[in-house]
Formats: C-alpha cells, structure tokens, sequence
C-alpha cells in the first residue's frame, strides 16, 4: 500500500509540476464563470422572473442567487469531468515518452499502476474542482447566499462523486490513446459535447423528449440535477417565504432540471446518487478489467 | 559457471518483418556479455523479449533458471535495466524519481534510504539528489539511470548502448562502475554497446545482423578469427613500401600493411630489414572483426 501511494504522489507531483496544465485546468472553470455571468446571467435572470407570477414581489437578491446558483451548479458539473480529462494526461504521457517502459519493467501488476493512475489524477482534479467549489461559494456569498449547511456539504459530496465519475470515465477512454494530440483532441471533444449531454449548458427540459429521454440513460446527467438540486434548494425554498404557488415553484425545478423525469417517473434525490455510485463502480470495474485483459497493447509504449 | 540466461531458438516477428531468426546463446553469471550489432539488427527487440516488454513468436528465454512465461514477475526482480535513452520523469528531482521507481519494487521508508545510501557510495550521487532530472548532463543522468536499474540489487544489469553520446571522462567513470559491480557483486552484465573497445572487455561477445547471430566467441577468438593484424611503417617512400609486394594502405604518417599474423610479419621484416626502421605492429580490433563480419562499419551506424 506504502509503494502504491509513494508511486501516486509521482504521479501527483508530475502534474502539479506542469505549471501550465494546472493553470489551464483551474483556470478553465473560472473562465466559463465569467463568461456565464456575463453573457447568459440576464436571461437566465428574465426567465425566472417570467416563470414567476407578477403580482408577487421578490427581493431581487433571491432572483441573483437563482441565477448564480445555475450558473455555479452548470460550471461545477461540467468541471468534474472536463477538468479529469486535463489531469489524466499521465498515462498518455508516459506512453508517448516511453516512461512506461521504465514503469513495466519492475513486477507491479498493470492494473496497480493504472489505479495509481486513476487516484493521481482524482486527487489533482478534486483539488481544482474544490478550489473551483471555493470561488462559487464566494461568488454566491456576494450575489445571494441562501445556501443551508446541509445543501452545502451535500454539493460537496455531488463534487466528490462526480470527480471520481469523470476521473474513471477519462481513465477509460485514455487507456486507448497514445498521443497527446489524441488526448487534446479527445480533450476538446468532451469540453464542447459533455456540457450538453450532461444537461450542463441547457437544461434537457429545453430539448426535444426524444433527445431528452436517450440523455437521461447517461449517468452524468443526474450528477448534474445532483448539482443544481443542491446549488438552488435555498434560493428556492426561499421562494416559498414570498408565497410563491407550489406549482411555479415544480416549474421553475422541472425547467432546472431539478426534478428529473425517467419517461414519466421521478427520480428521487436518493436514486440519483444511487445511479451516480453505481456508475462509478461500473467504470471502475470496467477499467480494472481493460487494464488486466488488454495490458499488452494498452501499456505498449509508442 | 551457470548460465544466467539461456536464449533457445528464438523467433520474432513484425508483420513480414522477421526480427529475430531463430538465435541462440547464452550469458553466463558474472561475465560481461556483449550483444552487438547495427541499429535494426534485432539486439533492443531481443532484449524487450528477455525483460517480458514483447512477447516471443517461437523459442525458450530462461533467465536466472526461470521460464520467461511461466515466471515473468520474479524474472523481473533479478533484472536491471538501462535503456538506451533516460525513461526517468524530468519534471521530478532525483530523489523523487529514485523514490517512485523504488516503490515499485516495494522498497520504501528506511530500506529506500539504505539503499540510497550504498548506490551514493557507488555511483556519488548524493550532490545530485535535488536536482531535476532534466537539468543534469549527459554524464549526470547516466549515473543516475544506473542508481535506478540497481536499485532492488538485481542479479543481472542489461546495458543497452549505456556510454553512447557521453565524454571519454564520464564514460571511464560509468566503467568504473560497470568493473565494480562484475567483480565486488559478481552482477552478469549484458551490454549492447556501439564502442568496439568497449566491446573488447567483454569475456563473451555475439553479434547479430539482420536478426540473426553471425559470429559468437571471446573477444581473442574473434579477433584471431576474423581481424589481420597490421604493420605501420613511418618515414619510409611508397616506391619503397612496392617492394613489400602486399597490398598497402596510405595513412597520415605512413603506410599500412595488413598480414595475417605476427609470424608473416617476423619473416617480413627479416627479408626486408632496410624498410622496417620505424614501424609497429599492432593486433587487428573490434571494428575490424565487426566490418569483416557484417560488412558494416559499427561506428558509422
């Protein structure tokens, strides 16, 4: 266990080294921050306000809150698995400079040195999801905090598991590249599509119910209703003080994805983290398996 | 003396590509082995199969007793590797790099720096052990490749072209080293070198071109076998040089004759004892074993 770890902080150490890889990671989420609350922080705002009837007067902090509190919540989503795929260069790295050679010589199993692998880049990825978690909460601190101690560590926990997602996923997929122009390319891929799939950049209540419903088979869509359950509770629950009806309350949720519906059930906060740690364990599983039986041609340096 | 490694009938190959046909040989425990041959020949993929990095088509690879594919992991733990260019992480320092590979043979906490410890004593590392490995010189890094394939004291060090590119100064120094670990720990060295003095020192010497072994002996047999000896002859004319009546060769100073042993050369120099004043004689080399073998010239490879 000792040895495995010590191979781990390499790991770790590499990435940190790479002071241009760490920035670009980090830097990532804030950028798209930014970019949110610049650009689509209005309509997001204007869509609340017309979701909610006129008579009723709300304090504009709640509505900043709301709009924040989908922006953060669309950022954090997208960042666990994107960021991954920044931080799980190291496989892919090793391959292309043959490091591997000097790594498989020794008599550590495969599947050892790519859960290594795995826990290296979970690490480094959590680190900048947590420090992206960081700035949210600040932001939302300053626009409209509503957030109760619970839904706070709850995000949190969202965070934990979806960086362990993003990181098996990213594992997975790195386990066949050999390059890093294949991982930039594979990089860029999943920073333009996963925000989508994933209901991130537009809630799936926006798309088509055909579209809507192969996307609900994608786990990560329901680590994203996880975000934003927990990022918006307060600022909704909020709502029902300025007696807000219960049914613009489900509507301004349903339009979040907040409430998500497998065809016509459901699904309860409880089986969204079911489905989430499910789906981790699978990929874990999955890759465990792919390192043992394919270590030969995966592990082949280039 | 056991054979360390035994290679039997070994085939490889690449598509249509025959890498390795059918080779034998085998490496005795505690003798410096030389594997030569140009690049392509077939000497890293030979070696990739010894170290369980490529898997075999055909043929019988034991090392240190053990079958190659029934007992890969404790070959792997008798093996030391020096691979041809630095596969260490430059973005780390020296001790972190040392660290993370020695955890890979579980040896960590007190036992690593122990053997840290004895590898300073060895190969003077300890000024280097703060520092990136991608800011030390040629010279540096070599050492420090050799503190890593020396860490888990394996039984037997595979040297793939370790002093190539580095200053006589440094690659004395790696030989130093190399002589130490033969005699004082008994290590098998299997050495695939482009220097033929190198290749010199060895006490068993194959080469292999085309994927094929083409000569296999000691380094006297083969130069015996294969290499003329010469004579320089100095402040002499080439009309002169004519009356030998042997095929010449001028050179800076001189000129230079090939013979086929030191007894034509006794009798040259009796029948002609006004042209041999200054001269010298000299046994043929590597090289030329090498060159008259493969009909290649090694240090133009």
């Amino acid at each position: 266990m000792k040895s495995f770890l010590i191979f781990t902080k390499r790991n770790i150490k590499l990435f940190f080294h790479d002071k241009g890889m760490f920035l670009t990671s980090l830097i990532t989420p804030m950028i798209l921050l930014v970019l949110y609350a610049t650009f689509l922080g209005n309509v997001y705002r204007d869509n609340f306000m017309n979701a909610l009837p006129n008579e009723i007067d709300i304090p504009s902090k709640i509505f900043d809150s709301l709009v924040g509190g989908q922006l953060v919540s669309s950022i954090l989503a997208v960042s666990c698995v994107t960021v991954a795929f920044c931080t799980n260069f190291l496989m892919v790295q090793d391959k292309s400079n043959k490091t591997i050679k000097d790594i498989l010589i020794s008599p550590k199993k495969p599947y050892l040195i790519a859960f290594s692998y795995y826990l290296g880049s979970f690490v480094a990825t959590l680190l900048i999801c947590f420090a992206a978690l960081i700035i949210s909460f600040a932001y939302l601190a300053i626009i409209g905090w509503y957030f109760t101690f619970i839904d706070a560590l709850l995000l949190i926990v969202d965070i934990f598991l979806l960086v362990l997602f993003g990181t098996a996923l990213s594992s997975i997929i790195n386990l066949f590249l050999n390059t890093q122009g294949q991982m930039s390319a594979v990089g860029t891929i999943v920073s333009a599509g996963y925000g989508f799939i994933c209901g991130a950049y537009m809630p799936l209540s926006s798309f088509d119910s055909n579209v809507k419903n192969v996307f609900l088979f994608l786990p990560g869509t329901y680590g994203t209703s996880l975000v934003r359950n927990h990022s918006l509770n307060g600022a909704v629950n909020e709502l029902t003080k300025y007696n807000v009806p219960e049914s613009a309350i489900i509507t301004i949720k349903d339009s979040l994805d907040c409430n998500l519906y497998f065809f016509d059930y459901h699904v309860s906060i409880e089986i969204m983290y079911i489905v989430l740690i499910l789906s981790i364990i699978v990929l874990l599983a999955i890759y465990v398996i792919l390192t043992c039986l394919l270590k030969d041609k995966i592990f082949k340096s280039k | 003396m056991k054979d360390v490694i035994i290679i039997k009938n070994l085939e490889k190959s690449f598509g249509e590509v025959k890498a390795i046909q059918d080779i034998s040989f085998n490496v005795k425990a505690g003798e410096l082995f030389a594997f030569l041959g140009i690049n392509g020949a077939g000497k890293s993929t030979t070696i990739n199969i010894i170290c369980g990095q490529l898997k075999k088509d055909n043929g019988h690879v034991e090392v240190n007793g053990m079958n190659i594919e029934e007992n890969l992991d404790s070959i792997k733990k008798v093996l030391g590797v020096v691979f041809q260019s630095s596969l260490l992480d430059d973005g780390l320092n020296v001790y972190d790099n040392l660290e993370s590979r020695a955890a890979l043979y579980d040896i960590t906490g007190r036992d690593f720096k122990n053997r840290l410890s004895e590898l300073n004593d060895l190969l003077h590392i300890e000024n280097l052990l703060k520092r990136k490995v991608g800011k030390l010189s040629g010279g540096e890094r070599r050492r420090i490749d050799i503190a890593r394939a020396l860490l888990h004291k394996p039984k037997i060090l595979i040297l793939d072209e370790p002093t190539t590119g580095l200053d006589p100064k440094t690659r004395k120094l790696i030989w130093s080293v190399i002589d130490d670990l033969i005699k004082k720990q008994n290590m098998t060295v299997f050495l695939t070198t482009h220097y033929m003095e190198e290749a010199s020192n060895a006490n068993f010497v194959v080469i292999i071109d085309s994927g094929k072994i083409v000569a296999s002996a000691t380094p006297l047999e083969l130069k015996e076998k294969y290499a003329n000896d010469y004579i320089s002859l100095y402040n002499i004319s080439e009309e002169e040089v004519k009356k030998v009546n042997i095929p010449y060769q001028k050179t800076n100073n001189g000129y230079r004759i090939s013979i086929e042993n030191t007894e034509i050369a006794t009798n040259l120099i009796l029948k002609y004892p006004n042209l041999f004043k200054d001269y010298e004689i000299s046994k043929g080399n590597m090289d030329d074993v090498f060159l008259n073998i493969t009909g290649k010239n090694l240090s133009e490879m």
